[in-house]
């Protein structure tokens, strides 16, 4: 039995070696690593996650006529032209296996920063692994406005976190109320899960502040067999707008048991996620016509800057699909990220922490519709303004803020 | 019952136990790597959990699923005594073993009562209602969760940024703590009690075993030293929420290096950890970045192959060949 043990520990270690060996990388390239669910139930995210990332090396790593940071030239010119390589790490969605291979990838393939990981609860283990290394995060995808309030000095996000979010959605709210429309009572239906939990949070406080009553608040276990009695409290609740938070599955659940018993809410604004996928509305999108999702994206922005389309459709030949709210910020945080090793001119992650801490891109060299990058003291980026899109003859149209609106807000909705 | 074979039997297991822990206490002056060695940590730690679960559902024959309650138990009592009242996790991981043995014996008195599926169905629905209680417990963190600030080095607070060996150290410890604790029920009054309520709990009462009470002591054991290792595991990631230490996911975890190193047996946890953590990691680390789901295969493949050529575990199998070797 004590071979037993031994024989094992020494075959991992040999395989462990062995496969470690394997990565080593050509000496000219920059090696950063991305963290994301590769496998499990939101594996998807990571496989689009990975897609986005590419996309973004492509453009970084060759001569094009992009009008993107790094776009015009091949490789990091701080660098005397190298290359950037991009090593992927599946976490499960699990927190400690997240910190794990944090920890593989500054030790073992010594990267040179670490980007990821959508789950807010593992980019709360990894950011703080970066910390004691000494290596910088960039967090693309994870919206809990907790992870920069945490005093890390490694941590760096571009995009918005649920406040913002839900402040764009109460500032559209307030909008039309100013036009005459009755918007007074919320109803939130949001799953239990870190997202929806804040999710919640944040709206219901914004409610109180702003004047809203919330007739319904609805939490429910996250992928539920069944939404039937969570329906009826929002049918009996009919409030002017339903505010769900919900992944997928749970909104096409929600979807069809609303039309199963006859709820027809007056407007919906939800919070992205399920909402922003193309899969929901493949299965429920007869039903939505009207629904208002915020997203950090919005692909209307191709016809006053025509490189997001070009940007759009290198995604699209690799993924087969358009880019949404989470790809789009993942690409971005990618292009930030190799912005800030090549003005630091080196791998050391104190440099290249300086570099992003100094970051100043603006919204026009970017795909998003943001007004710029800048990262305040916590890491956090505030200039990037979500959007908010409705659901209008089987496609998106941004309706808010309106220096980014392309149409009215149709209102209440069709669905 | 105690012949001379027998006691040398049990003394040379020991000072096996005694030369192995030594062997692997002595593995981090070769694995320098941090990432082999957080590997190793958490192969001693579900060697420790595996052979807690082991206790109740190995040797008293009550199979549970459920153990991720008492496992998130000790993680939250950890953190939250710390977080909330500066209570050091040292304290707080006994504190969290003491109130997971009281809730195990609560448990455990109702549901002693359920025989074969109905207790194990119970554990599993006990423990999902033990995972939604804290995703909305506002003051504990609901979905949120708690962390732990990280503030350098100190064993007092026992974490430390970079280094490993104290992780690697405790958990070998309570590896051997665990093994140690089974090692000498496996021979007390406690051990043959179990045993035989596990064989036949009708005919071990009426030769005047308090089967009631042999159930709720191994619950309260195996529960105590499962919720150590839950505030050791809080300590080590010094992040937790609910999904991420009470999903039934960590039951089976608990349960599968015993299933797999052969249920009952004194060194089938550690044999079965020893074979499937490591497996796991390295597998999901180097072949799970692309997507393709590769680890997961692997692993399903191990399983399958378990259940088909060695239903016994690998420790089971041999042991019993020589029983009925001797038998002949």
């Amino acid at each position: 039995m004590k071979l037993n043990r031994r024989e094992a520990l020494a075959g991992a270690a040999a395989l462990a070696a062995s496969l470690g060996a394997s990565g080593a990388y050509a000496a000219d390239e920059i090696v950063v690593g991305a963290v994301f669910p590769m496998s499990g139930s939101t594996a998807q995210t990571g496989v689009d996650a990975r897609n986005a990332i590419e996309t973004a090396l492509a453009i970084v790593n060759a001569k094009t006529d992009l009008d993107l940071p790094l776009a015009k030239d091949a490789g990091l010119t701080g660098l005397g032209g190298n290359k950037i390589k991009v090593v992927y790490a599946d976490h499960q969605g699990d927190p400690q296996k997240g910190r794990a291979e944090a920890e593989r990838l500054i030790t073992q393939d010594k990267v040179t920063a670490i980007i990821g990981c959508y789950h807010s609860s593992v980019s709360a283990t990894v950011s703080q692994t970066c910390e004691r290394y000494a290596v910088p995060f960039m967090c693309a995808d994870s919206s809990s406005p907790s992870l920069n309030k945490r005093g890390l000095k490694f941590f760096f996000r571009a995009s918005a976190h649920d406040e913002m979010f839900s402040a764009a959605m109460f500032d559209l709210m307030d909008m039309l109320r100013k036009q005459g429309q009755k918007i007074e009572t919320l109803a939130l239906f949001h799953e239990d899960t870190i997202f929806g939990t804040d999710s919640a949070n944040v709206q219901t406080k914004l409610a109180a502040a702003r004047g809203y009553k919330i007739v319904a608040d609805v939490k429910y276990r996250a992928n539920s067999p069944s939404l039937t009695s969570e329906v009826q409290q929002l049918k009996s609740g009919n409030a002017d707008v339903l505010m769900p938070s919900s992944y997928t599955t749970d909104g096409i659940l929600l979807v069809r048991t609303m039309a199963e018993l006859g709820y027809k809410p007056k407007a919906i604004i939800a919070q992205a996620a399920g909402f922003s996928e193309k899969a929901l509305y493949d299965a429920v999108g007869d039903h939505l016509e009207g629904a208002i999702t915020r997203g950090s994206f919005s692909l209307d922005l191709a016809t006053k800057r025509p490189m997001v389309g070009k940007v759009n459709d290198l995604f699209k030949k690799t993924a087969g699909k358009d880019l949404n709210d989470n790809t789009s910020r993942e690409f971005t945080a990618m292009i930030t990220l190799a912005d800030a090793i090549n003005r630091a001119a080196s791998t050391d992650g104190e440099k290249i922490r300086a570099a992003l801490a100094a970051t100043d891109i603006s919204g026009d060299k970017t795909i998003m519709p943001w007004k710029r990058i800048k990262f305040d003291e916590t890491g956090q980026n505030n200039d990037c303004d979500p959007v908010l899109l409705q659901y209008v003859g089987k496609k998106f149209v941004t309706i808010f803020p309106e220096s980014g609106a392309i149409a009215k807000p149709l209102w209440p909705m069709k669905g | 019952m105690a012949g001379s074979s027998h006691d040398s039997a049990r003394r040379n297991n020991l000072i096996l136990a005694i030369c192995v822990a030594a062997a692997v206490a002595c593995l981090p002056l070769v694995v320098k790597d941090v990432y082999i060695q957080n590997m190793l940590v958490l192969t001693l730690m579900y060697a420790a959990l595996s052979q807690s679960w082991n206790i109740l559902s190995g040797y008293c024959g009550q199979i549970s699923l459920g153990h991720a309650l008492y496992f998130g138990l000790g993680a939250y009592a950890t953190l939250l005594l710390f977080t909330k009242f500066g209570v050091l996790p040292w304290f707080g991981m006994i504190a969290g073993g003491v109130i997971a043995a009281a809730v195990a014996a609560a448990v455990g008195y109702p549901c002693f009562r359920l025989k074969g599926h109905y207790f194990v169905i119970a554990t599993i629905v006990i423990a999902e209602a033990g995972l939604l209680l804290m995703l909305n417990w506002d003051w504990a963190g609901a979905a949120m969760g708690i962390e732990v600030p990280v503030r350098g080095d100190s064993w007092a607070k026992f974490q430390f940024a970079r280094s490993k060996l104290p992780y690697f150290y405790f958990a070998l410890g309570l590896a051997l703590v665990a093994w140690i604790v089974t090692w000498k029920i496996e021979d007390s009054r406690w051990g043959y009690w179990w045993r035989a309520v596990k064989d036949n709990a009708e005919a071990a009462e009426s030769l005047g075993v308090v089967v009631f009470r042999s159930k709720m002591a191994a619950a309260a054991v195996s529960a105590f030293l499962t919720a150590v290792g839950g505030g050791f595991y809080a300590q080590f990631v010094s992040y937790i929420d609910p999904e991420s230490v009470m999903s039934f996911q960590f039951s089976l975890l608990m349960a599968l290096p015993a299933v797999l190193g052969g249920i009952g047996t004194l060194w089938g946890p550690a044999v079965g950890a020893a074979i499937l953590i490591p497996i796991t990691e390295v597998t999901r680390s180097y072949a799970g970045g692309t997507g393709k789901g590769f680890d997961l295969i692997v692993y399903g493949l191990l399983v399958m192959g378990i259940a088909l050529g060695r239903p016994e575990g690998i420790v089971g199998a041999p042991l019993r060949a020589r029983k009925r070797a001797k038998a002949a």
